[in-house]
């Protein structure tokens, strides 16, 4: 047997992996997945919201913050220097809600994970909650989120981003991948192998926060960082699956480039930073050198590699046709005749389809559980476009993002 | 958290289960392609067959007048007929990926192609017949990127000089370096040698190792 056929094999040994592995999690825990803990004291929570240029959205963000039903203790928006009216607003809104508390730096940080750190310092609850300027917890996320923290071992909770927009379709490719993501998620809970709590919103113990050094300012997704280092440090990250929190997702290519590229440029620095804990089974950390590291560096290699192979395969075609294209015109035959549309799928091709198939009926599986029945009528199309060609951008991002980190570019945004 | 902890085990579960079901893929992958080389197989027999009854039918009236017409005709047919079960076996080579058994079904075609290239050139003595032998011989085993190229084309101009010719000529194309020693002995006889392959030969005359048109082809065919 060749080496293509062997890599493929490999390829669709681990795909096959993670289905079953994620299916099986399912099976055992389907029936209290959307279960949250009832809190045994009423957990005091500070809301930190960091603010560059937010003037559009601010108020909206505080106004569903406001409207959570859970008696918040305060809402600190650290306003990091913006130069747009975000200040405005902001002053304006003191008045209609006395628990606001504005910060205002005086020079730009130039990185969210500062603004966050400053807002962190200030808070005074038990518990902080790390909310996006442009995005929206639901009224009950609170509520089904701070039960979680009756383990005194749980450092930080999760929970699914939903996409706030969904017109066009770019948007609503990101709302299944949201989705998927969020319930993948889930179920790495059961095996305590979350590896991000995002910044939309994350609820975090501050004891912990303030344990590990706060937010990583140098790093492009502090959010990934910190749940990294909380689990370094032997904090339990944990995910309710019935709250929610919404955002607005890119709607141009290049945006949604650029925000994919800064998370993957982030998860590469955390690879860096946290490498020595490649299967080292310190205590209490044993999930970050066992899972967490491997499967980051394991998920980048197997892109770029598929991706030198599909380069390769391109390559060798293009070349092949050349070189066909040349001789046929030397012997005056046809380029293209009927036989050269017949194809005789291999075993390789049919493998490839069932697992196609089975990673679809997953997907409509994930949508169905998360009762999304008009994201499964109007994305009937779009879900073989998302595991089709959407996901295929990754690996070529994953390099944009190498070269990107290689340059030293780190940009917020 | 001590419930979190014993649910790793779906990992180890997990890693099973997917060890069976890939199990499970690859036996039924095996088992599919062996059921295209037996297919194969199958109608290799039958050619088989065909071709030791062409030439026992010439072993067994040799003292006797043989019927020319019937014998050049039943070798023409034949001809034809293994060379449409050639690209029914091209075919699923190429879709071939864990099993190797229709490359062995491959080099029985090339002796059974060497044996209807000698019966031809038997029979062309014997009948003084005017069909024409074009015996097309490949590389085969790992031939370069311009070479597979150069094949191709070359596949194709001796498809259109049989849709043209017709019962006129006796196409038999066939692999030069399987190591088989009726192969080697009947290139041997016609200068033929593995570092010049591609080649086409012309009733056993003319050689062509140069792309050129399928008219260009005809002419040696004169």
């Amino acid at each position: 047997m060749s080496i293509l056929p062997i890599i493929y094999l490999v390829y669709m040994f681990i795909t096959l992996y993670f289905l079953a592995l994620f299916l099986t999690i399912y099976s055992v825990n389907r029936k209290n997945i959307f279960s949250y803990p009832v809190p045994k004291k009423k957990y005091s929570v500070s809301f930190v919201v960091p603010a560059y240029n937010e003037g559009e959205t601010i108020a909206d963000t505080l106004e569903h913050i406001f409207n959570i039903d859970y008696l918040l203790e305060e809402v600190i928006v650290v306003n990091d220097a913006s130069t747009d009216n975000t200040l405005e607003v902001l002053e304006k809104l003191k008045d209609k809600y006395p628990k606001l508390r504005v910060i205002t730096h005086k020079k730009n940080s130039g990185s969210a994970a500062a603004s966050q750190n400053t807002g962190l310092k200030a808070a005074k609850s038990e518990l902080v909650a790390v909310v996006d300027a442009d995005s929206y917890p639901s009224r009950d996320s609170i509520g089904k989120m701070v039960g979680f923290f009756n383990d005194e071992k749980v450092g930080a909770v999760t929970c699914p981003v939903v996409a706030r927009n969904t017109d066009i379709f770019i948007e609503k490719l990101q709302a299944i991948e949201y989705k998927v993501i969020a319930f993948s998620r889930k179920l790495l809970d059961y095996v305590d192998a979350i590896y991000v709590t995002p910044g939309p919103l994350a609820l975090y113990r501050r004891k912990a926060l303030l344990e590990i050094g706060g937010f990583d300012e140098k790093n492009m997704t502090q959010d990934i960082e910190a749940t990294w280092n909380l689990t370094a440090h032997g904090w339990d990250r944990r995910m309710s699956l019935s709250a929610n929190v919404s955002s607005t997702v890119p709607s141009k290519f290049k945006e949604w480039y650029r925000q994919r590229r800064r998370w993957n440029v982030g998860g590469l620095q955390c690879i860096y930073k946290y490498k020595s804990y490649l299967f080292s089974s310190r205590k209490g950390s044993a999930m970050l050198g066992f899972f967490i590291v491997p499967f980051f560096i394991f998920s980048t290699f197997l892109g770029l590699v598929g991706l030198s192979i599909w380069a390769y395969l391109i390559a060798r075609r293009v070349i092949s046709w050349s070189l066909y294209t040349k001789y046929t015109i030397v012997a005056s035959t046809p380029l293209l005749t009927l036989e050269d549309f017949y194809i005789t799928p291999n075993f390789l091709n049919y493998l490839g389809v069932v697992l196609f198939l089975a990673g679809l009926v997953f997907t409509l599986v994930i949508l169905a559980i998360l009762k999304e029945k008009i994201l499964m009528r109007e994305n009937l199309l779009n879900i073989p476009f998302y595991m089709l060609i959407y996901i295929s951008f990754y690996p070529f991002i994953m390099l944009g993002s190498i070269w990107h980190a290689v340059r030293g570019k780190k940009i917020w945004r | 958290m001590e419930i979190l902890k014993s649910q790793k085990h779906v990992f180890w579960e997990a890693f099973l289960v997917t060890i069976l079901i890939f199990a499970i893929g690859v036996i039924a992958g095996v088992i599919f392609e062996n059921w295209r080389a037996n297919k194969i197989d199958y109608l290799y027999k039958e050619s088989e067959i065909t071709l030791s009854d062409i030439r026992a039918q010439g072993e067994i009236a040799s003292s006797l007048p043989l019927d020319c017409g019937e014998a050049i005709s039943q070798n023409i047919a034949f001809a034809d007929r293994i060379f449409k079960e050639a690209e029914l076996l091209s075919r699923y080579e190429g879709a071939q990926t864990l099993t190797e058994q229709i490359n062995l079904e491959h080099k029985k075609y090339d002796i059974l192609r060497a044996l209807l290239w000698s019966n031809s050139i038997a029979l062309k003595k014997k009948c003084k017949a005017d069909f024409h032998t074009v015996v097309y011989i490949y590389d085969y085993n790992e031939p370069s990127m311009d070479t597979k190229a150069k094949q191709g084309v070359f596949s194709r101009i001796l498809a259109e000089l049989k849709e043209d010719k017709g019962q006129e000529i006796v196409l038999i194309p066939f692999a030069g370096d399987n190591n088989l020693s009726s192969v080697s002995l009947m290139m041997g006889l016609y200068n033929v040698s593995e570092s010049e392959l591609p080649v086409i030969l012309i009733d056993e005359k003319t050689k062509i190792n140069e792309l050129g048109t399928v008219e260009e082809v005809e002419k040696f065919l004169k």
